[in-house]
């Protein structure tokens, strides 16, 4: 046995333990450091079966950006609210088990049993190199007999971006606001100890600094904010109130909570 | 153990896809199903340059390479989505997303 | 593509892991030493001659700290993240050309671990899984400060590895080739001018023909690897220690030494890419002189990065993005377009008149001049509206 076929069987069986990694653990975040596992080890297939420069491609896009972006998306979620893993009914997950099993036996019996053959292109292991190598290969066809395509995938991609930009802002941004131009943050009136407004020094030159009437909407104080009420259809602003912040407590609950102990059962 | 053919990485990309399948089907937690769908996505991927291995063809890697990037652009959007969503109905449950259906 | 066999390229890998580990020590011996000619004072002294035992007194300090993990965090994650970010830095050395082939001995080897057709890429890819040290680390110390930390370096490094990447497509175009040996060859043939009868010869070192590019890398690559004036997420006054809060003894070690292999590594690619790598006076004909002339030219490199940190001081975090979205990557683009366009038009594949060259320096100036009254009219504060850890 050579050094390939060891390296595909191990490879192969680390990709298949780490995909079974991510169905079964409980924790997100373990579900997608399986996930990177087992797309490294895709990335190393592509190596074996001779396409370098997307096992590269591979490993940046995916591994790289995507799952970057994944995991983002799981720190910056609420982790209190994710649901639990044991709340689905057991029936459904032994009827999927079945399933899967069934469905593999299929698929393994239509591969053994494979009688269509696709026509061989012209792309050997040493016309390839004679043209330089897999990436200038891989180049020749897209630029030359897809570039349609090639063009059509980057327009996808930027409509994305800017897809995924409008989607993710948040309510606040989002929204036309009159009322609030640009310029001066407004802290609104110092308070003394007693509770009364107390008397800014006045700068010379400048007039003296009223202090605010009570019942003007402006953050008034450390604890609370404006939060502006938005129409989720046409995503107008169409109010504003104040709520107070929320209470970034000290305790056990509310560390575990931020830290991220996303226990989809108990922990 | 035998040299390693075609059939080998068919099998390999087939139990991908199915643990992947199996996934989508038993999660509940939205980014988890997400996840699933990369990996039956990658599967896929496989399966195009193992053929394109096996018949000295270019195409299923040029193939495979836009398919990498559409799953990009699709899981931006996804997650984007998945953001909104977790906003405006504070859950990633897929069983209590249901106003469409109610 | 040229190969090594396996148990060569095993064992010339094995020398170049030990020899930058090496490096990686005698790395954080520099910087101090440099950073304290430049603050006038003398550095480490005391531990061996010109205090050259300082990085083993310091690895024997950091072995015997206490290795704490918090009690709330996630143990596995914990120990996974700064493994990460070792492990991939270090094995960016493996596709550095350090030269031909040689034979020592009667017997014949080339010079570096693996010559594969994506060279350039792999270390790409490398930087990018890298980031995942970052954001396990700050994810599993249960501390919601690194975590902020952590996210920030995390944007950070992915909007500096896209400008890294754009920067180099240039360099790529006009090696015709992604692998870094035949960069290396690429270089190696002589530009020859013919100035007021006098021929000149330079190297075809990629700095002279892609300037532009290589200030865009030099930047980029300070930012990508966390360094100053960059290192907002890890600095010692924000943030206590950034990501890296909740980490002591053996495992901050392995961050901190990570970050170094880091800067090794890219000052290695910047010096292949851009400066000749192995090329030099003489260095065809003997042997070792090759190797040398790569290592002074990182050395070059490396004493850049510690003259920054010593100058210049941190930016803010959405200047630092700020510089990454708007300025550097419309210039890599631009950098691209043009190189593009050149190299079509010295193959003899289109031809330009005269006058669209007016046209377009018109444009060109015209874009420039509107673009820097757009930036004196905007008002300064403006909060950037999502940033992570919002």
């Amino acid at each position: 046995m050579d050094w390939a076929s060891l390296a595909f069987y191990l490879i192969a069986t680390v990709c298949v333990l780490s995909a079974a990694g991510v169905v079964i653990s409980p924790n997100p975040v373990h579900s997608a450091i399986f996930l990177i596992l087992c797309f490294l080890n895709i990335a190393a297939t592509f190596v074996l079966l001779g396409a370098e420069f997307l096992a590269v491609a591979q490993v940046i896009v995916y591994t790289g950006a995507i799952l970057v972006l994944l995991l983002f998306v799981l720190m910056l979620v609420d982790t209190e609210k994710l649901p639990d893993f044991h709340t689905g009914q057991p029936v459904q997950r032994v009827v999927g088990l079945i399933l899967g099993l069934i469905l593999l036996l299929e698929i393994g019996a239509a591969i053994v049993a494979r009688s269509i053959e696709g026509q061989p292109g012209s792309a050997s292991r040493a016309e390839v190199e004679a043209v330089g190598g897999n990436t200038q290969a891989l180049g020749r066809v897209l630029y030359d007999d897809n570039l349609l395509a090639f063009i059509s995938v980057s327009l996808v991609l930027t409509v994305a971006v800017i897809g995924a930009i409008v989607l993710a802002l948040p309510d606040r941004v989002r929204g036309t606001n009159k009322q609030r131009g640009t310029g001066t943050i407004n802290l609104g009136h110092p308070v003394g100890a007693d509770g009364t407004p107390l008397a800014l020094p006045q700068v010379r030159g400048e007039a003296p600094i009223p202090p605010m009437a009570p019942g003007t909407l402006r953050p008034v104080g450390a604890d609370r904010r404006i939060v502006m009420v938005s129409d989720p259809d046409t995503y107008n602003t169409v109010g504003q109130h104040e709520e107070p912040l929320p209470d970034l407590g000290d305790d056990d609950a509310s560390r575990r909570s931020l830290a991220g102990r996303q226990g989809e059962g108990t922990r | 153990m035998m040299e390693v053919g075609l059939n080998h990485f068919l099998m390999l990309s087939a139990i991908l896809f199915i643990i992947g399948l199996m996934g989508v089907l038993v999660r509940r937690n939205l980014i988890i199903i997400f996840m699933c769908v990369e990996l039956m996505t990658n599967a896929v991927n496989l399966t195009l340059v193992a053929f394109a291995w096996s018949l000295n063809s270019i195409d299923g890697q040029a193939f495979a390479l836009f398919i990498i990037a559409v799953a990009a652009a699709e899981a931006v959007i996804g997650l984007a989505i998945i953001i909104a969503l977790s906003r405006r109905a504070h859950t990633i449950d897929v069983g209590d997303v249901r106003t469409l259906r109610d | 593509m040229v190969e090594n066999p396996l148990w060569v390229a095993l064992i010339v890998g094995a020398v170049l892991m030990f020899i930058t580990l090496t490096g990686m020590a005698y790395m954080t011996w520099f910087e101090r030493k440099v950073l304290a000619r430049f603050q006038d004072r003398l550095g480490p002294t005391r531990t061996g001659p010109f205090g050259l035992m300082q990085p083993l007194a310091d690895a024997v300090k950091l072995l015997g700290k206490e290795d704490l993990v918090p009690a709330s965090a996630d143990k596995w994650v914990f120990l996974l993240a700064p493994i990460i970010i070792f492990m991939t830095a270090i094995v960016g050395v493996s596709v550095i050309p350090f030269g031909g082939e040689i034979s020592i001995f009667g017997f014949e080897l080339n010079l570096f671990a693996a010559d594969v057709n994506v060279g350039a890429l792999v270390i790409l890819a490398l930087g990018s899984v890298g980031v995942y040290g970052i954001i396990l680390g700050a994810f599993a110390s249960a501390n919601r400060f690194s975590l902020l930390g952590g996210l920030r370096a995390a944007a950070q490094v992915i909007s500096y590895e896209m400008v890294l990447a754009l920067s180099l497509v240039g360099v790529f175009m006009l090696a015709g080739s992604l692998s870094l040996r035949e960069i290396l060859v690429a270089q190696q043939d002589n530009l020859v001018f013919d100035v007021f009868g006098l021929s000149i010869s330079l190297p075809n070192w990629f700095i002279l023909s892609q300037p532009i590019a290589f200030v865009v890398y030099i930047i980029a690559a300070v930012a990508e690897t966390n360094r100053a004036p960059f290192d907002l997420p890890e600095a010692e006054s924000e943030l206590v220690a950034g990501f890296h809060t909740e980490y002591s003894g053996f495992r901050f070690s392995l961050y901190f030494l990570g970050e170094y292999i880091n800067m090794i590594v890219i000052s290695l690619f910047a010096a292949t890419l851009f400066l000749g790598g192995t090329d030099g006076p003489f260095a065809q004909d003997i042997w070792g002189l090759g190797v040398l002339y790569l290592l002074a030219k990182a050395v070059l490199f490396l004493f850049f990065y510690v003259w920054l940190r010593a100058t210049l001081p941190r930016f803010r975090f959405d200047q630092l993005m700020g510089i990454a979205w708007k300025v550097l990557l419309p210039i890599a683009l631009l950098n691209v377009l043009f190189t593009a366009f050149v190299r079509l038009i010295s193959n003899g594949e289109i031809t330009v008149p005269g006058w669209a060259w007016l046209i377009v320096a018109g444009v060109a100036i015209g874009a420039l001049l509107l673009s820097l009254a757009g930036e004196r009219t905007r008002s300064d504060h403006s909060r950037p509206a999502a940033q992570a850890g919002d």
